[in-house]
């Protein structure tokens, strides 16, 4: 006779069922995960299937523990555990006591592959490093219309050198999402900006994917603009990253690293005023003193004062050339105690270097010469005996004075002498 | 001798500017000659200043249509 049983007596009896079927209990299941919940309780929810089917799973707090990674959506994961019933909803799920992440393995893997690949040919290398454009007019950036790094670029380069930005909206994560950015990199080059920022925010190495690809990292290479990466968090290194130009940590650092901070450069040409400034009144101030030099030069005032002056010169140039001779041989002689090695070289230049300011002083003794001021239509005037006259105090009226011209003598008698006030 | 320095880019004013003040700087202008530096000079601080006070940059967006490459603003969300 057929059995007659509660709703509750069927689930509890194919929960058994279950549990007791080897098939279904203790093995891997390979799916990816959507739909999932972290409940405040610690619990995670979650649908895991595949392309044609699907199952309810669930993931208690006890054994979250025991997973190295944060569950995400899209994410292909390899769980254990069991299939069983839900008996208060009669419903089937599965419960998982450990998860893995599925065919990262395989992505690292090529990731290696492709590294050591373009590696070996040089494309990583620091000499293919372009310097980026000091002033560029035009940004291309090649990433999505819609991400935070678009909007951190515009936001940053409103206080930086103003350059227009045009940006190539690129698929960034997912399939076709390569040669999309491909795509993006010869559009922009080809309406010849002067830089280019690639990049996207963080996420899965999943997501990431499209910068780890050999066409992107090829493209970059190839591309006439230098290239700014800005992948991912600053942990993140994709093969796109080695390839660029330069690598920057965060969008809003790409576009720093493009464009030079505004109030940086005002202050730069700020300092070439304030330089050209004060040349400018050096140049004034100099101008001024040979003109009052000037001056002074053509007062006839000056005339006699000049003379007396040139005299004096007369004697302190004799002097320091004494000294200057005197030293210099003090200077060879105690060399020559200090040091007999160089010695033969050292004594005839010391003696030519006392040589040639002997030269130089004879030469400035000429240039003030008392006759060489006669030339100029001065005049010395001596008493009879030949001593120079400097004072009116030397002289009075009815005395006698020898007058010395350019080219002859002169004698003459004192009408009137008076010390000037 | 720089006349109009309206079709000139920021980089070639600020290498000028650059120029004029080593120039200077070396001493061997007359006074002539220096009063003409610092009218260039000046002529090419305020043209480096109007390219930084510059607010009129575009921010755009490429398009591609079946007739090519197009372009609009772009405002980012």
């Amino acid at each position: 006779m057929a059995d007659t049983v509660t709703v509750t007596q069927l689930n509890t009896r194919v929960k058994s069922v279950l549990s007791e079927c080897s098939a279904v209990n203790d093995i891997w299941v390979i799916g990816e995960l959507s739909n999932l919940k972290k409940y405040p309780s610690g619990h995670y929810y979650f649908t895991l299937k595949d392309s044609t089917s699907e199952i309810r799973g669930v993931m208690f707090r006890q054994s979250r523990g025991r997973i190295d990674f944060e569950p995400q959506d899209n994410m292909k994961v390899t769980v254990f555990g069991k299939a069983d019933l839900y008996v208060e909803r009669g419903s089937y799920q599965f419960i998982a006591e450990t998860m893995q992440r599925s065919g990262v393995g395989d992505l690292y893997l090529a990731y290696e592959a492709l590294k050591k690949k373009l590696e070996s040919e040089g494309l990583f290398e620091r000499s293919r490093k372009r310097k980026l454009p000091q002033y560029p007019r035009v940004i291309g950036v090649v990433t999505s219309s819609s991400g935070a790094v678009i909007h951190d670029i515009i936001t940053t380069s409103g206080r930086l050198f103003p350059a227009d930005i045009l940006l190539y909206p690129a698929k960034v994560q997912g399939e076709g999402a390569a040669e999309s950015i491909v795509r993006g990199i010869h559009a922009l080059n080809r309406e010849g900006v002067d830089v280019l920022i690639v990049g996207r925010g963080g996420g899965s190495i999943e997501d990431l994917w499209a910068f780890n690809e050999e066409m992107v990292a090829r493209a970059i290479a190839a591309s006439e603009a230098p290239v700014i990466s800005a992948v991912g968090h600053e942990t993140d290194f994709t093969i796109a990253d080695l390839v660029a130009d330069v690598r920057a940590p965060t969008p809003t650092g790409a576009a720093e690293l493009a464009l030079r901070d505004r109030r940086e450069l005002a202050r730069h040409i700020d300092t070439h005023v304030l330089r050209v400034n004060r040349s400018l009144s050096g140049i004034l101030k100099t101008m001024h003193y040979r003109f009052g030099m000037l001056e002074s030069k053509l007062d006839p005032k000056y005339a006699d004062q000049k003379i007396s002056r040139y005299s004096m010169r007369l004697d302190e140039l004799g002097f320091r050339m004494n000294s200057a001779l005197r030293s210099t041989a003090e200077t060879v002689r105690r060399r020559f105690i200090k040091m007999d090695s160089n010695l033969d070289a050292y004594v005839p230049r010391m003696i030519d270097n006392g040589r040639k300011d002997l030269l130089r002083y004879s030469e400035r003794l000429e240039n003030i010469n008392p006759v060489r001021v006669l030339d100029r239509g001065y005049t010395l005037i001596t008493d009879m005996n030949g001593k120079a006259l400097t004072s009116a105090g030397q002289i009075s009226a009815g005395s006698e004075i020898n007058i010395i011209l350019k080219d002859g003598n002169a004698e003459a008698q004192i009408t009137r002498a008076e010390m000037r006030k | 001798m720089i006349e109009n320095t309206e079709n000139m880019t920021f980089e070639e004013s600020l290498k000028a500017l650059e120029q004029l003040v080593n120039e200077l700087e070396s001493g061997n202008s007359d006074l002539d000659k220096a009063l003409e530096i610092y009218e260039q000079a000046m002529l090419l601080r305020d043209r480096c200043k109007k390219i930084l006070d510059d607010c009129d940059r575009r921010v755009q967006k490429m398009i591609e249509t079946s007739e090519g490459i197009k372009k609009e603003d772009f405002t980012a969300e």
